[in-house]
C-alpha cells in the first residue's frame, strides 16, 4: 500500500487538479491510500468517498509556514505518507523549502526548484520562449493607469488584457483596455498583464520532468470550450509534432522536476506556435491523459517509490473529455467532523454504515 | 500540390473530417471526400478535373472553378 496525500481537491467551478489526480491514480495498478489536503470544509473531494479515503483540512500556505509543516508532520504520524503530489501554485515555493526535510522524514515529492520555479515566471516567458526557439506574444505587467497606456501603445490594438492569475479579455481600444484593467485590478490585484493579440487557437501540453531532461511521457489536447476563467472544460486529444518538440525542448532546457502544463496559442495564418505560460503543476485536466493511457499521476508515484514506470507518449488523437457538474448527498455530520476535528476518514464510515 | 498533411486526415464517410495535429474538425459533402482521396493518392489538377469531369455531369468551366475554389478552402485550413 502506497499513501499518497493529494492538494487541490476542491473541484468546483474553476477545479483544482487533486480529484482528476487522485482518480488516476486509484485507476492505475498502484495499491494507493489517498489523502486529500483540503483547505476548505466545502472543497467536493472531501466528500467523495469513492476516490478520498481521508481528508484533513490545511492551514493556507501563504499563512504561518511553521503551522503548515507541523500540520504536515501531524498527518504523517497517523498516515505514514510516501508521497505528497502538490498542485497549487501557492504551496509550492512552501513545499521547495520543506522538500528535503521531508524526504529525510520518508515523504517524496516531485517538484521544481526554485530555480526552474523562478525561469518558467511569467515576467521570464519571452527569454525562455527564446531559449526554446518559440514565440511569445509581446507583453508588459501594468501596475498603473500610465503603464497601461504605455503598454497598450506599445503592443497595440486588439489587445489581451490579463489578470495576474485568472480572466483576460479582448480590448479594441483604450477605453475598453481601461474598463478591463480596472475590473480585473478589482478582482485580482496587480500586475495586470497588456498582450499582442495573436489570432489563433490554444493547445495545452502537459507531462512530468524526472529532473534530468526526460520527460514520463507527454500529452496534448486542443482546448474545445473554456470557462469564463478560461479553464478548459471540454477538449480533444492531439497528436502535433512541433508542439512535442517544443515541449521537449523545454525539458532538456530547464531539466524539469515534476508535472506541468505547457500552455501555447498556434497562430491561424501561419501555424507558429507561441508559448503563453507553464504552469508547474498538473492541471485539473490532467485525468484525461490517464484515461487516454498516459497515467502521469502513476508514472510521479512510481517515480518517487522507485518502481518501474512507463515513459512513452502512445495515445490516441481524436478523444474527447466532457466535463460536467453533478450533485452528491451527504449526512451533515461528516461536515460536522471536518468543520470540527479539521479530518474525515471516508472509509471508517463506510465500515461502519 | 503538398499533400501530406491531408494523409494525415481522418475522414469518415458521413463527410467528418478530424485533423490530428490541429483537432479541428469539419465537414464536407461526398464530392469533397472524392476529392480529397483522389488528392491522397497524388493526383495533380488537371486528374482531378478528369476524374470529375467522369464522374459528373458538369462543364469544364465550372467545374474549374469550384475546384479552385475548393482548394483554397483546404489551403485555408493549412490541409493543402
Amino acid at each position: 500500500m502506497i499513501t499518497v496525500a493529494v492538494s487541490g481537491i476542491n473541484a468546483a467551478d474553476n477545479p483544482g487538479p487533486g480529484v482528476g489526480i487522485i482518480r488516476a491514480l486509484k485507476e492505475s495498478t498502484l495499491n494507493v491510500r489517498t489523502i486529500g489536503l483540503a483547505y476548505d470544509a466545502m472543497e467536493p473531494g472531501i466528500y467523495l468517498d469513492h476516490l478520498v479515503d481521508k481528508t484533513y483540512i490545511m492551514p493556507y500556505p501563504s499563512g504561518d509556514v511553521k503551522s503548515f509543516v507541523e500540520r504536515i508532520r501531524y498527518i504523517h504520524s497517523v498516515e505514514k505518507l510516501n508521497v505528497i503530489v502538490s498542485t497549487l501554485d501557492a504551496e509550492l515555493p512552501v513545499f521547495m523549502d520543506i522538500e528535503q526535510q521531508l524526504a529525510r522524514e520518508g515523504i517524496f515529492m516531485l517538484i521544481p526548484t526554485k530555480k526552474m520555479f523562478a525561469l518558467r515566471n511569467k515576467g521570464k516567458l519571452k527569454e525562455l520562449g527564446e531559449a526554446i526557439d518559440v514565440k511569445t506574444p509581446n507583453y508588459i505587467s501594468c501596475t498603473s493607469y500610465g503603464d497601461l497606456v504605455h503598454a497598450t501603445q506599445e503592443v497595440g490594438f486588439p489587445c489581451m488584457i490579463k489578470g495576474p492569475f485568472y480572466e483576460a479579455f479582448k480590448a479594441h481600444n483604450q477605453a475598453e483596455a481601461d474598463g478591463y484593467f480596472n475590473k480585473l485590478a478589482a478582482k485580482w490585484g496587480f500586475p495586470i498583464i497588456a498582450q499582442q493579440f495573436v489570432k489563433g487557437q490554444e493547445y495545452d501540453v502537459i507531462g512530468c520532468g524526472d529532473g534530468t531532461g526526460q520527460n514520463m511521457g507527454l500529452f496534448a489536447i486542443k482546448k474545445m470550450t473554456t470557462t469564463a476563467l478560461g479553464k478548459v472544460w471540454n477538449a480533444v486529444s492531439i497528436k502535433n509534432d512541433q508542439l512535442l518538440e517544443a515541449c521537449n525542448r523545454l525539458l532538456e532546457h530547464l531539466s524539469w522536476r515534476g508535472g506541468f502544463e505547457f500552455e501555447v496559442l498556434i497562430e491561424e495564418k501561419t501555424e507558429d506556435i507561441y508559448l503563453l505560460e507553464i504552469n508547474p503543476r498538473f492541471p485539473a485536466w490532467v485525468y484525461m491523459s490517464a484515461a487516454c493511457g498516459i497515467n502521469l499521476p502513476e508514472r510521479m508515484v512510481r517515480c518517487l517509490m522507485d518502481m518501474e514506470y512507463d515513459t512513452h507518449s502512445n495515445y490516441s488523437s481524436g478523444k474527447i473529455m466532457i466535463r460536467y457538474t453533478n450533485e452528491i448527498l451527504k449526512d451533515i455530520s461528516d461536515f460536522e467532523k471536518i468543520s470540527s476535528y479539521g479530518e474525515l476518514e471516508n472509509n471508517q464510515r463506510m465500515e461502519a454504515s | 500540390m503538398q499533400t501530406e498533411r491531408l494523409k494525415t486526415l481522418a475522414i469518415s464517410d458521413s463527410g467528418f473530417i478530424f485533423d490530428p495535429s490541429s483537432g479541428d474538425a469539419y465537414n464536407t459533402n461526398e464530392t469533397g471526400i472524392f476529392i480529397i482521396n483522389l488528392l491522397k493518392q497524388g493526383k495533380d489538377f488537371n486528374e482531378l478535373m478528369d476524374n470529375l469531369i467522369e464522374e459528373y455531369e458538369v462543364s469544364e468551366n465550372e467545374l474549374e472553378a469550384d475546384l479552385l475554389d475548393y482548394i483554397q478552402t483546404l489551403k485555408n485550413y493549412h490541409m493543402v
